[in-house]
């Protein structure tokens, strides 16, 4: 009851940013909520399923393009465009999903890699895409609206975690992360549960790519398949704690506030301090903020040393 | 003759592709670490042969050694110091943490040598003979005998020195080879500092051919990968060959498709690879 | 945050090479901030150096000689400028940021018609009005947009001169190669350009696009070689045409009787980089140092050139011109207007009608200027204008081959 009790009321607060009528942050506020929802969506996957995904930038794009070309060619309104872009991705994850599924560790998540590359080149060559130039949006004033969106789009994925958490759904998806074969031999069919979560994965990724679209206006092929954005999304969902419903969040906030705080005052360095930051993150918190936490409650800092001295050669 | 033309450009930057590719498949196959960072090695191996040349005169076949000692140095160090703390974790931290490398390195790169754009420039770049009609442009092919040269190198290395066996035996059975007095932590950091000091020559080389920006270093990891797996991890020979094979399907298809039309060709082959090839039992998830 | 962005500014400005320049500014009034996210480093920079330094020329001498009066009242100019490291995503988030977090007064733009294009839509968002010089493909301006107006001649028009000129050379041009990269600038071009060959008979025998990103001729440059046109156009930026040059001239493909380049040839470090390889080399400007365009603030052309180079170490070229065009436009459109209503300095520039060391500046009602293109050559390091619809001076015509140039 508590715990309802606080969540609506950090909907609430969140809802009601744009009252504040800031600019900036508003700005910051969609990109962080879009950024939640893509480390959500990888959570499907890669949390619950343990299938590193490195290439949700190939349904990302996707949504941004399926997005793109509805409302700049074809004239249709904005939600056409998003349902577009999400067929295009959910087409995608269960086209693809069926060979690069069968592929383990390293070699999947190269082969994601592989394929949001694959199709970042392949559309800079199509021409109702705008080839290598992209294409520009019908411009809209709308800041607020698509915060409010942003947001909703946040809670339904978070929503969908949540059940997947306490479902059967969910116990066959971790089962296969913890050990596929046993999974197959207990009869599961680990195949249709995989292809369901990075389906489930697909959606909500594609949805954040065609409002992010929207927004920004722009298009272009680089933007869209950007690599980084994948680990960003990863460094997230596993900063704040894979396989869990709010770690990913967390993570997103968090991670989102301190990288736009960097960009905007010292650029470059931005970067570079993120990168240093999942470095010492992989090293000391493997398993997330939200088992740091916990860890930390149970055996103070050591719980950081612990973690290396498990891990080391 | 135009496809006879082709055919020779994409085979000089195909070996030189190769080359590129052999530090990644060694550290792959030997530490099992997907090094997302490769790129950044032969990035800065490219700085370095550029500051030398153009700070200090020194010809840029010359600077090659020394540009692969610092790139050595400074893989020994990465692997010793810091990723020897996490190879036991899952795999996908390996990939983290080298992408989070990857990241550090470029934007360090970038801050202190700018995003400008620097070739290596010496003054013979432009010398090229007319062998058979068809031109041969002399720069190219120093730096495709240099690679091969390297291959040869890290082949007699591997198989006819001490540390190649113990590399090899590492490679095979971690367990069994410290048994026979392999140190891992020394041999692992020993093995990645090959590997980046692979990258850092092939970085001098592609900046002979081409450009050094900090930002070169994604789009050769990724070239890297897809000439991995085709070459497989085994033989240095194979991955050039590996290599020579994408340099001439690039330069076909260049032609014959579109010049826009690579990249896709490139990353669809490496897709395609992956899913098609028989699940190979090396250390897979 | 406004005496952070002052602070900011004041350190940007400050930074910004300057041997003692006549009319250093005195301590600021009232302000009106352009602000602009340029290249400042990565593969565009050379170029978008060249605004940097216009701007940055424009405004100090405006501000030396008393600034300018706003209903009344006199203001000085200030630049903020961001790096966006050639990088249009970054470059659309500074925009973002330079209007609702900096609070700049005005825009300017970046280089480059990819660039300008995305990031345009940024002013034309938050309806602050942008005058740039660095996006010249038409696409920019056909969107109906109010708020963009560009100094830069469109792109399709680029090589307009070039394939005039070559129907009236002896021996006449026959066939030519055109290679374009795949962003919006050289996509216009290629339209255009190929448009203007068959109005004027001339055979297009090679036509490609090459990817932008990753710039490898060598499979073009043997096709190139292959086919043997009477010319070859290039369409591209710096770094690509200088990478074309020389593996050109690796593989030996001579530039058949001519070589044409978008880009490359007024600037003179491209000049220096590629040495003999630049001679004979065509290339296009819409603007020579000439004692007729005269200026309110810096005399004529001529004198502008000689400060500017004394103070910046270099001959500016045409990107440096039309960088002090755009912020001249300011100066008068602010003026006339009377206020700093973004409205009404809309409006007023969009009536701009003065002369400068650019050109003549009148904004059609896509907000693009159109001035004519002058063909240029190298001729012994230096350049020399050949071509505008008569020929002004007599060209080195055939190009020597590779090997005959030392």
């Amino acid at each position: 009851m508590l715990r309802a009790a606080i969540l609506a009321l950090c909907v609430l607060a969140l809802a009601g940013v744009p009252l504040l009528g800031d600019e900036v942050l508003i700005q910051y506020g969609i990109d962080a909520l879009l950024f939640a929802t893509l480390a959500q969506a990888w959570n499907i996957l890669g949390g619950f399923t343990g299938y590193v995904s490195f290439g949700n930038s190939s349904f990302y794009g996707l949504g941004v393009y399926g997005t793109a070309i509805a409302m700049a060619q074809l004239h249709w309104p904005f939600g056409v465009g998003l349902a577009v872009g999400a067929a295009l991705a959910v087409g995608c994850a269960v086209l693809f999903g069926i060979p690069i599924l069968r592929l383990r560790g390293h070699y999947f998540a190269i082969a994601t890699l592989g394929l949001s590359a694959t199709l970042a080149a392949i559309i800079a060559n199509i021409d109702i895409a705008g080839k290598n130039i992209g294409l520009i949006l019908p411009l809209t004033r709308a800041d607020a609206a698509f915060y409010e969106e942003a947001l909703l789009l946040l809670i339904a994925a978070t929503a969908t975690v949540a059940w997947i958490a306490k479902s059967r759904f969910g116990a066959a998806l971790l089962a296969i992360r913890e050990d596929e074969d046993a999974a197959l031999v207990m009869g599961i069919n680990t195949t249709r549960y995989k292809i369901a979560a990075l389906t489930l994965s697909a959606f909500f990724t594609a949805i954040a790519g065609g409002i992010h679209a929207y927004w920004i206006t722009f298009v272009d092929p680089g933007g869209a398949f950007d690599l980084t954005l994948n680990v960003r999304m990863v460094i997230m969902a596993m900063f704040g704690g894979p396989g869990t419903v709010f770690g990913p969040l967390l993570g997103a906030f968090i991670l989102s506030a301190v990288y736009d705080v960097l960009a905007s005052s010292i650029s470059t360095a931005a970067a570079l301090l993120f990168g240093l930051v999942i470095v010492l993150a992989v090293i000391f918190m493997p398993r997330g903020l939200w088992d740091l936490a916990g860890g930390f409650r149970r055996s103070g800092a050591r719980y950081l040393l612990q973690n290396i001295r498990a891990h080391r050669l | 003759m135009l496809l006879a033309q082709i055919l020779l450009n994409g085979l000089l930057l195909g070996g030189l592709y190769g080359l590129m590719a052999l530090g990644m498949a060694l550290v792959w196959g030997v530490l099992n670490i997907v090094n997302l960072a490769h790129g950044a090695f032969v990035m800065l191996g490219g700085y370095c042969v550029y500051f030398l040349f153009a700070g200090l005169g020194v010809d840029p076949f010359a600077a090659l050694p020394a540009a692969m000692l610092a790139m050595f140095a400074l893989g020994y160090l990465l692997q010793r110091y810091v990723l020897n703390l996490i190879i036991r974790s899952a795999q996908l931290n390996t990939l983290l943490i080298t992408f989070g490398l990857d990241v550090v390195l470029t934007y360090l790169a970038q801050l202190a040598f700018t995003a400008d754009f620097r070739t290596i420039n010496p003054s013979y770049a432009g010398a090229n003979l007319t062998v058979f009609g068809l031109t041969l442009p002399l720069l190219r092919l120093a730096a495709f005998v240099a690679a091969l040269l390297l291959a040869s190198l890290l082949w007699i290395v591997l198989q006819r020195t001490r540390l190649g066996r113990a590399i090899r035996a590492t490679a095979q059975n971690l367990t069994a080879a410290r048994l026979y007095g392999v140190d891992p932590a020394r041999l692992y950091a020993v093995t990645f500092g090959l590997g980046a000091a692979l990258a850092g020559a092939a970085g001098g080389l592609y900046g002979m051919v081409s450009q050094v920006t900090p930002y070169i270093g994604a789009t050769l990891t990724a070239k890297s990968f897809v000439i991995a797996i085709m070459g497989g991890l085994e033989n240095p020979f194979g991955i050039v060959l590996g290599g020579i094979v994408i340099g001439i399907i690039e330069a076909l298809a260049a032609i014959y498709i579109g010049p826009t039309f690579t990249d896709a060709i490139s990353f669809g082959l490496l897709v395609v690879i992956l899913v098609a090839r028989p699940t190979r039992s090396l250390r897979s998830a | 945050m406004r005496r952070l962005s002052a602070a900011v500014a004041a350190v940007i400005v400050a930074a910004f090479p300057g041997v003692a320049w006549p009319d250093a500014p005195a301590a600021a009034a009232k302000t009106v901030t352009l602000g602009a996210s340029l290249q400042l480093t990565g593969p565009d920079a050379n170029l978008a150096r060249y605004f940097r330094d216009g701007y940055q020329a424009a405004i100090d001498r405006i501000n030396g000689q008393g600034g300018i009066t706003i209903g009344g009242e006199n203001y000085r100019f200030a630049l903020k400028l961001l790096d966006n490291q050639s990088n249009i995503n970054l470059g659309v988030q500074q925009y973002t940021q330079l209007i609702t977090r900096d609070k700049v007064d005005f825009l300017l733009g970046p280089y480059s018609s990819n660039h300008t294009l995305d990031e345009s839509s940024i002013a034309e968002k938050y309806r602050v009005p942008m005058v740039q010089g660095g996006g010249a493909a038409r696409q920019i301006f056909d969107r109906g947009y109010r708020y963009i107006f560009g100094t830069a001649p469109p792109a399709e028009n680029y090589f307009g001169s070039t394939v005039e000129m070559m129907t009236k050379l002896e021996p006449r041009v026959h066939t030519l190669a055109l290679l374009t990269a795949d962003d919006a600038f050289d996509v216009a071009v290629r339209i255009g350009t190929k448009a203007l060959a068959k109005q004027s008979g001339v055979n297009v025998v090679v036509d490609q696009v090459y990817p932008e990103n990753d710039p490898n001729f060598t499979s073009l440059l043997a096709l190139v070689k292959s086919k043997s046109p009477d010319a070859i156009l290039l369409g591209g930026h710096e770094t690509e045409a200088l990478n074309f040059v020389r593996e050109a001239k690796a593989l030996n493909v001579n530039p058949g009787d001519m070589m044409a380049l978008t880009v490359g040839v007024p600037s003179a470090d491209f000049r220096a980089a590629l040495g003999k390889d630049a001679e004979s080399m065509f290339g296009m400007t819409p603007w020579v140092a000439s004692p007729v365009a005269r200026d309110r603030w810096f005399g004529d052309a001529q004198q502008f050139a000689q400060l500017f180079a004394r103070r910046f170490g270099y001959e500016p070229d045409y990107h440096v011109a039309s960088a002090v065009a755009d912020v001249e436009t300011f100066a008068y459109a602010l003026e006339a207007a009377g206020s700093l209503d973004r409205e009404q300095v809309r409006d007023a520039i969009a009536k701009s009608d003065f002369e400068c060391i650019y050109a003549p500046i009148r904004y059609q009602a896509n907000g693009q200027i159109d001035i004519p293109q002058i063909v240029i050559q190298v001729q012994d390091g230096k350049i020399v204008p050949i071509y505008t619809d008569h020929f002004l001076n007599k060209p080195r015509y055939p190009a020597p081959g590779w090997g005959k140039r030392n």
